[in-house]
């Protein structure tokens, strides 16, 4: 296994730059999920790395080799594809070997491989088949065994689970996961799913529009989020954000709404706040750390419940705070109603405020 | 899967009296098809004289062989001349469909997987020669094929009948490597395959059915074509079967046996093509090369 880096790689189709600068080191054994909305350029990364396409610009390496300019065959990584791309004329067993003949291995050693890794993913009753013959399950389990049998420098994922049913998926999330661990492979795993990416990552690289715009930890990349696209796009119901503006109110700090209500800041918000370009502040909210009160208390603003979602464990609710919708979570027993007036308390230590021209997460500086 | 079947099936009985009026329809198009291949073949049964009698004889009262030992018997001079067009059509369309999937394959594979410039600009450009009516082009293709010394050969036909032929297989083809997924390729690339490989290996085979269909179209083309086989070749031992078999008709009395038995024998090489390799045309005109 290896380690794989991106310098500064740029791809573009004219005007259309569907990966923008981005660099990134992959370090030997790391699991690191490529996540991002659809269209964001994962995977055309994945395609850059696997040499599949031209660079437009930038270079990578694998392992100590500049492989910029090398040719898929010669990168030594090995691929999943989102909708498997399994030969269909050739059989299971022909399928898994194909890689191997390509390289030349004498005939015994390919069957041993090949019934190694058939075994390794419970697929060896399948390998007569042809792939038409076999669930999707059964389909992604050889695709798997494909990448498998080589022992590539890295394997680089295309939404592989994106194709089956949940509790499939969920399956296949931890097997995925136990293969990393078991091999202490380098994986480069591209996701539009962000519970995926944090569940199985070592770190995440969250993308958008071609840029990179985080790479961290995925509790690192929930923690602190750089700005208010990773912030809404990591975590499940997804981050609030509410705009506001900063109004400075003598010694104190208060973010205020066009309704009226005020909230004031403790000491370090209100630092935060006070360096954002202008007085525009988007304050940012993760349910958990959200209080929902049915009379106001101090630091609590007023809100109009919206939808009430019960799932069982905790009821999850919508609720409109100046204009914005704010995910918030009780407990079942605390019941809300639709159209109920509540009041919200972000906690503030765990809050988040963004610069609302740059959308740029607000940090006290060190 | 098993709701869509049901829908289908319910549909189905719910249009029971268009199914019948269909089949009846169809019915009645093929008696229209099948009719005149069936005279043809009775009459190459009969004898001259047979066939000449009116009231017609539905089936001759003394069916006989005789017109076609006539055709393939090389010691008289009607069979020796069958025999050499016969071989002339083999070689000019067989050629023709070679050459055709030849080119077409790898021109077909480029129009579907690259951009390049003029790209949708040349592809119509192939199919304009198909837009216009052959005879259009005889004139002007014969002074060419003057000027290249080519008049009187078999090169004349085949150059002539691949300007129809390549364009179209090259319009079957793309269509064909549209359908295959272009991961499979990129797989082969990862697994340790060079691009020419990855076509070779794997994107070849899938298209198999494709070349078939290609190819019968091409040869089909080539061995029915008339009028440019008869303003090319005026040297007997050139002809092929469409022009050489006017020869039955003569100034004064027209073989009419002998010509059913030299037109049901051209028919021969197409039809055994077309049971052989049916199963491959079908899929390749009802599915497409890949199910997704
Ligand atoms: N061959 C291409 N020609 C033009 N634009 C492309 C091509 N491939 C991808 N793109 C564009 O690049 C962007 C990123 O695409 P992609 O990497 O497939 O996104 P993702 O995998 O994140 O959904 C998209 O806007 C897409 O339209
Ligand atoms: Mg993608």
């Amino acid at each position: 296994m290896a380690q794989v880096v991106l310098k500064d790689v740029v791809k573009n189709y004219g005007d259309v730059y569907a990966v923008n600068h981005v660099s990134l080191t992959v370090e030997d054994g790391e699991f690191v999920a490529l996540v991002g909305p659809s269209g964001c350029g994962k995977t055309t990364t994945l395609n850059l790395v696997a040499g599949l396409i031209p660079m437009s610009g930038g270079t990578i390496s694998i392992g100590d080799r500049d492989v910029t300019d090398l040719d898929p065959k010669d990168r030594d990584i090995a691929m999943v594809f989102q909708n498997y791309a399994l030969y269909p004329q050739k059989s299971v067993y022909k399928n898994l070997a194909f890689p191997l003949q390509m390289r030349k291995l004498p005939k015994d050693e390919i069957d041993k491989r090949v019934q190694a890794a058939a075994k390794t993913l419970d697929i060896v009753h399948l390998l007569e088949r042809k792939p038409r013959e076999l669930s999707g399950g059964q389909q992604q389990r050889v695709a798997l065994g494909r990448a498998l049998v080589r022992e590539p420098r890295a394997f680089l994922m295309d939404e592989p689970l994106s194709n089956l049913d949940a509790k499939l998926r969920v399956q296949m999330r931890s097997e995925i996961k136990r293969f990393h661990q078991d091999l202490n492979a380098t994986i480069i795993y591209v996701t539009h799913d962000q519970l995926e990416a944090v569940t199985m990552s070592d770190k995440m690289a969250v993308m958008n529009g071609g840029f990179l715009q985080q790479y961290d930890s995925p509790a690192n990349v929930f923690a602190n989020p750089v700005n208010m696209f990773v912030a809404s796009f990591v975590g499940s119901p997804a981050m609030s954000l509410v705009p506001l503006t900063a109004v400075t109110k003598g010694t104190d700090v208060v973010l205020a709404s066009p309704e009226g209500w005020e909230l004031p800041l403790n000491a370090a918000n209100a630092k935060k706040a006070l360096s954002a370009k202008s007085n525009k502040v988007v304050l940012g909210g993760r349910h958990s750390t959200i209080k929902v009160h049915k009379a106001q208390v101090p630091g609590s603003v007023p809100g109009k419940v919206y939808t009430v979602e019960p799932t069982g464990d905790v009821t999850f609710a919508q609720v409109f705070v100046s204009g914005a919708v704010v995910n918030v979570s009780v407990d079942p027993t605390f019941l809300l109603r639709p159209d109920e007036p509540v009041f919200i308390e972000f906690d503030q230590n765990r809050m988040h405020l963004f610069d609302g021209e740059t959308e740029m997460a607000l940090k006290l500086a060190d | 899967m098993t709701a869509i079947t049901e829908a289908a099936v319910t549909q189905r009985k719910g249009a029971g009296g268009w199914r019948w009026s269909g089949r009846i329809f169809l019915l009645l198009l093929l008696g229209f098809t099948v009719m005149p291949m069936i005279w043809m073949f009775i009459t190459s049964l009969k004898t001259g004289f047979a066939a000449m009698q009116y009231p017609p004889q539905w089936w001759p009262s003394e069916p006989t062989l005789e017109n076609y030992w006539r055709l393939i018997d090389p010691s008289g001079s009607v069979g020796r001349d069958f025999v050499q067009y016969f071989l002339n059509s083999v070689w000019v369309s067989t050629l023709t469909t070679i050459l055709a999937v030849v080119v077409a394959v790898p021109a077909a594979y480029a129009f579907s997987r690259f951009r390049f410039p003029g790209r949708t600009f040349l592809f119509f450009a192939v199919l304009l020669r198909n837009m216009f009516p052959a005879v259009v082009f005889l004139v002007p293709l014969f002074i060419l094929m003057k000027a290249l010394g080519l008049v009187n050969t078999h090169g004349s036909l085949i150059l002539t009948y691949l300007t129809f032929g390549l364009p179209l297989a090259i319009w079957l083809l793309k269509g064909f490597y549209d359908n295959i997924p272009v991961q499979l390729e990129q797989a082969a690339r990862i697994d340790g395959a060079t691009r020419f490989q990855a076509f070779f290996l794997i994107v070849m085979p899938l298209s198999t059915p494709g070349i078939i269909a290609t190819s019968i179209y091409s040869f089909i083309g080539a061995w029915n074509e008339y009028i440019y086989a008869y303003t090319f070749l005026t040297r007997h031992d050139q002809m092929t079967l469409p022009v050489g078999i006017q020869r039955f008709f003569s100034e004064n009395a027209t073989d009419w046996p002998g010509l059913m038995a030299a037109t049901f024998m051209m028919s021969i090489p197409v039809v055994v093509l077309f049971l052989v390799l049916q199963r491959y045309f079908v899929r390749a005109l009802t599915e497409g090369a890949v199910k997704h």
